[in-house]
Formats: structure tokens, C-alpha cells, sequence
């Protein structure tokens, strides 16, 4: 089996050497960086917002593909020398620290704050400061800024630790649709309407959310602007409309819908103008979705007699078929790299999620226990968001670098997640 | 739309009749019961209007005409939408794993539908189309559209003007039987009928 780039890594050796030229990785991939984290201790241990600090920058840090945080056992055997915060910080290298995270938080009032160091310990230089301040409820999104930040000293590109996860969930008695941080903190109810709702897609600026709503009785397709807190249809076309995607500029809207029938995709704008119908074979086509650079867009069609996924042009022409080898494929979603798709096969009588890789045609099936459904990509393309059934109940995992999946949704049935860098 | 065409027809040829004394044609037999509102117009049934060709459909002899075609009596039917749908005239039809096509059971089912729906022309019906969880949540949507679609189409074909069918999929979203095996899922693979308008 092909390794996958974004699940391999857990296989991989994240011990590197002290002479590894750890700032010449800037894409996720072979190596991590050791950091050593104290955990917190003294006066400071027990102020408020601390242990929820700590506790969420190690998650987000383990869920990085270029930071590994050394183990607690092996942290625990440095020395602390009170007099000489150097040799202390030295002696973290003898338990394979390339770096070392110095954090003094503190409180005042309500107010939290945290000054944080990073020390190479190879040049003994400060690599990064930073001082971050917020309400002493805002500790753990002090932790994630500050772990994007680290990402960002070592990818030139911040981590995916600030974005949400928009999905559809039953927890409150009816199908509304949530939010919540990239690892199922933060849960807000976005809809009340206690009708079904299903299938939220974020527009990529974060603005808008479009999603399916029997709210008048129909399933039709609407927005919310989730910061604003209102709706406006986007499409009532008569029959069914669903499955929702915005094109990379946000301007126009990808969907399924069809009165006779057969569902078949259309596009439109989010101004309410008139569908234009893009696919006309007498079979189910849906779940489209529009690749990162607008060209293309690739469903899912029943044309061959079973779900397969296709891509045609954004113009509805050239269509291709780009699964062959699967009894069933669906819920295509690109990756932010355009050149892989993450989608849901068929395996063995159960759903698995697979990667296909368009440059090759490669497929890779990332397995696991119960039926696996509906992966999204994380906005930075190095994490998985997918539904599961494996405890008994629908539940929303993502995986990470770490090749771990991690439970983020625990509450009732959760379905149809879809992520973004930043709501706005 | 039968009972209207018939009492049409009867019109024109009691017309015929009166215009053409004399002529070979056979007289209907239940011509006298029909022709008296519509010869009171004195117009030519062709001609009549629009309003007039209502109050002639409202004709009990023809409604009463149509009773014994059917075997259930327009009397027979209870007053409510609610209790309609509890007398259960509709049936459901089942579908096989991730198809939308009918099976001979369904088509047998639909048939008897379509009788019932043929001889109680007032009653409206909204189709609803089920699937079992399997499958991804958008897929169903499209799939229980198909299914509902494959059941008023059939229905249509059968003489049931598609005007009163509604259709509407619910997907996986409104399961009947809520058990993770086939036990639950046969069940939830459903076009499922709801009286709307009685």
C-alpha cells in the first residue's frame, strides 16, 4: 500500500539528530522538530485559564506534521536548576529537544497573558517571541494562535489551529447545524429551526455557510452568515436541493437539484439568479464539489450504474470518469493542493474513506473500524475531518499528522463536516 | 378524469338526440338523468361555459355511477385527512438496497393505489421517499427524490393525474424503523404515502 502523506507520518522516526537543518522544512512531510514544553509549575500552575492553556497547545502541537512535543517521561528527567535557566535549557537536549518553549504566564484581574520563548537549542539564540494576552476565558485561544504561530516559524504558513468545523447535528433534539473549534471545543448552535438541516458548506473567506433546510417543508438550499446570524435562500428549485459548494472566489454556488427525478447539478450565483442546469444524463448526479483553482468540478453519478466520481469542467463540459476500481465513491472534497481528492469508498460491506491522487491515479483507502464517511480536508490540506460510526453513534474524528484519529464531536449524531481557516 | 368526459359526451349526444329526431344513434341509457340541468342552458354543450360544465361534473347520477368501478363507496370515506391516513387506502412500497426501480410487489401495491386514487379523484397524495442509513446523507436525498419520483410516475401512468401527487425525499433523515441491520433497513427503504387533501 502507498503511503499517504498525511497518515504515514506516525511510522516515520521523530527523533532527528541535533545537526538536522530543521528550518529547511517547510512542507508538512519527513521530519518533526523536538520541542520540549515544561509543564507548568509554581505559583503560576494554579491560575486561572493555565491547565486549559497547556492542555490544548500540547493537542494542537500534536497535531502538527513539523513540531513533536518530547514525551512527559523522558521531560521529566531534566533537571530544573533554579540559578541557571541555561544549563537547564541545555539539559533539555540530552532527552532529544532541538528546541525549547519557554512559557511565563501570568493574571491579573481577568486578564490572562503568556510571554513565550522559543530557544534553539543548537545556537542558544531566541528563535521566536511572542507575548499573548486575552480574558482568562480566551486561554485556550491563546493556545492555538500561539501554536499557529509556531507552525508558521517552521512552514512559513500559520497552523490550522484557529479554524472551525461547521457540521449537521441531532444533540439538541432536531437536525440543527453547529460549530466548533478544529477539535470539537467550542460548540455553538448556528440554527434553531427544528427542522432538518444537513450538509453545511463554509464559503472559503469564512462569510458564508450554505447548507440544505426543510425549513419550508422542501429540502432547499439556503446561507447563513454564521457571525451575523441570518439566512437567505439560495435556491428553491422545485423538488430537491442539496450538497452545496462554493466556488474559491465565494461568488458562486455548485449543487445538486432536480424535479423529474433524477437529480443533476447546477450552479448559481448567491444572488438568487435564475440556476443554470450543468449535467443532463438520466441518472443521480450530486455531491459536487469545486476544486481549489475554480476549473473544475468533480460529483459523484450514477451514470455507470453505480456511484462513481466524475469531474467535468466548471462550464459542465469534458466530463471524466475518475474512479474505476471502487464498488462505490462518493463525497468527493479536494484537498487545498488540487491534486487530491479525499472521498468515501466501499470496502468489505463498509464505508472507508480513500484518497485518490489525480496525478497518478493512485487510490489510497485510510481504513478504519465501523463505517467511515464524508472526509474533509483541513483548510492547510494536513488533517482529515470524517464522520464514524465506530462508537455506536455518528461522530466526527480528525486525523492528523500523527495518523491518529482524534473523537472531537461526542454528543448525539454528528454528520457532514465541513472546515475553515477563519469564519469572518 | 372520466366521470367528466362521460357526462360530455352524454351531453352532446342528448343534444344530438333532440337536434336530430329520428337518427339511428342509440340513446344512452342513463341520458335522461344527465340531460334535463344541461338542456335548461339552451345552449349547445360544446359551447357551454365554463362555470355551467362544473355545475353539470356535480351531477349525483354520475358520481353514483362511478361507485361500483371502484368497490369503495365515496360515502365510505372517512372525514378527515388524519383518519385517512390511519385507514390506510394508500400503501407503501419497498425498494431494493440502493435502488429506486419498482419491484413486482410495488408495482402490485401501486396498482391498488392508483384503483383507489382513480375512483376518489378529490384525494391528494404527497409521496415521500426513505432510504436506510447506508449510504452517504447526500446520495439518500437523492435517492429517496428518486424513489418518490419512480412511484408518481408509475402512479401518473396508471391514470392518476400527476397534479395530485407531491413528492419529497427525506433521505436517511426520517427513518421508520431506527435498527443498525436489515431488520430496519428493508423498512426504511420505503416510499412512504401521506393523504394531503381529502
Amino acid at each position: 500500500m502507498k503511503a499517504h502523506h498525511v497518515l504515514a507520518l506516525a511510522l516515520l522516526p521523530t527523533l532527528a539528530s541535533a545537526q538536522e537543518v530543521y528550518l529547511k522544512v517547510t512542507t508538512p512531510g519527513l521530519q518533526r522538530v523536538m520541542m520540549g514544553i515544561p509543564r507548568p509549575g509554581g505559583p503560576a500552575a494554579g491560575l486561572p485559564g493555565v491547565a486549559e492553556f497547556d492542555a490544548t497547545l500540547r493537542t494542537d502541537l500534536a497535531h502538527t506534521a513539523v513540531i513533536a512535543v518530547v514525551a512527559d517521561d523522558r521531560a521529566g528527567m531534566v533537571e530544573v536548576d533554579a540559578r541557571d535557566a541555561k544549563l537547564t535549557r541545555q539539559r533539555w537536549r540530552s532527552v532529544g529537544a532541538q528546541f525549547f518553549l519557554e512559557l511565563s504566564p501570568s493574571a491579573a484581574g481577568d486578564r490572562f497573558t503568556v510571554e513565550a520563548r522559543l530557544w534553539d537549542l543548537v545556537t542558544g539564540e531566541i528563535t521566536f517571541s511572542r507575548r499573548l494576552a486575552g480574558t482568562s476565558a480566551l486561554a485556550a485561544t491563546v493556545a492555538h494562535t500561539l501554536a499557529n504561530e509556531l507552525v508558521r516559524t517552521f512552514t512559513g504558513r500559520p497552523g490550522p489551529f484557529l479554524s472551525r468545523i461547521a457540521f449537521a447535528s441531532d444533540r439538541s433534539g432536531a437536525r440543527e447545524l453547529w460549530l466548533m473549534r478544529w477539535d470539537g471545543s467550542e460548540p455553538q448552535q448556528l440554527t434553531n429551526h427544528k427542522s432538518i438541516a444537513l450538509g453545511p458548506a463554509f464559503s472559503p473567506d469564512g462569510q458564508w455557510l450554505a447548507f440544505t433546510s426543510y425549513l419550508r417543508g422542501k429540502p432547499q438550499l439556503f446561507a447563513l452568515r454564521p457571525t451575523q446570524g441570518y439566512i437567505k435562500p439560495i435556491s428553491t428549485l422545485p423538488g430537491v436541493n442539496s450538497s452545496p459548494s462554493f466556488s474559491p472566489d465565494g461568488r458562486r454556488v455548485v449543487f445538486a437539484a432536480g424535479d423529474d427525478g433524477n437529480t443533476d447539478i447546477y450552479v448559481t450565483d448567491t444572488t438568487g439568479s435564475t440556476p443554470e442546469r450543468l449535467t443532463v444524463a438520466r441518472a443521480i448526479e450530486t455531491q459536487p464539489t469545486w476544486s481549489p483553482n475554480g476549473r473544475q468540478i468533480a460529483f459523484t453519478s450514477t451514470m455507470s450504474g453505480s456511484p462513481q466520481l466524475y469531474v467535468m469542467d466548471a462550464e459542465g463540459t469534458n466530463v471524466r470518469r475518475l474512479t474505476t476500481t471502487d464498488v462505490f465513491a462518493d463525497e468527493a472534497s479536494w484537498a487545498p493542493d488540487g491534486v487530491r481528492l479525499a472521498y468515501t469508498t466501499m470496502v468489505e460491506q463498509r464505508f472507508q474513506v480513500a484518497i485518490l491522487d489525480l496525478r497518478d491515479g493512485s487510490r489510497t483507502v485510510v481504513g478504519g473500524p465501523g463505517n467511515n464517511e464524508s472526509p474533509t480536508f483541513s483548510p492547510d490540506g494536513t488533517s482529515l475531518a470524517f464522520v464514524s460510526n465506530r462508537t455506536g453513534s455518528k461522530q466526527i474524528f480528525v486525523t492528523g499528522p500523527d495518523g491518529v484519529p482524534l473523537q472531537i464531536t461526542r454528543a448525539g449524531n454528528n454528520t457532514g463536516p465541513s472546515w475553515v481557516a477563519q469564519v469572518q | 378524469m372520466r366521470p367528466k368526459w362521460e357526462v360530455i359526451t352524454l351531453i352532446v349526444l342528448v343534444f344530438a338526440a333532440l337536434g336530430l329526431a329520428g337518427c339511428s344513434r342509440p340513446k344512452p341509457v342513463v341520458a335522461p338523468e344527465v340531460a334535463p340541468p344541461a338542456a335548461e342552458s339552451g345552449m349547445p354543450a360544446t359551447t357551454t361555459p365554463s362555470g355551467e360544465a362544473v355545475q353539470v361534473q356535480k351531477e349525483p347520477t354520475v358520481t353514483t355511477a362511478q361507485i361500483p368501478e371502484s368497490g369503495v363507496g365515496a360515502s365510505e370515506l372517512p372525514t378527515s385527512v388524519e383518519e385517512l391516513n390511519k385507514a390506510g387506502f394508500v400503501k407503501d412500497v419497498f425498494f431494493d438496497t440502493n435502488r429506486a426501480d419498482l419491484r413486482d410487489d410495488a408495482r402490485e401495491i401501486l396498482a391498488g393505489n392508483a384503483a383507489w386514487l382513480n375512483a376518489h379523484n378529490s384525494v391528494k397524495i404527497l409521496v415521500e421517499g426513505h432510504c436506510d442509513e447506508r449510504n452517504t446523507e447526500e446520495y439518500n436525498l437523492a435517492l429517496g427524490w428518486k424513489r418518490s419520483n419512480a412511484v408518481k410516475s408509475y402512479l401518473s401512468s396508471l391514470g392518476v393525474d400527476a397534479g395530485r401527487i407531491d413528492t419529497i425525499s427525506y433521505g436517511e433523515g426520517r427513518p421508520i424503523a431506527t435498527g443498525h441491520d436489515e431488520g430496519s433497513w428493508w423498512q426504511n427503504r420505503r416510499a412512504r404515502f401521506v393523504v394531503v387533501a381529502r
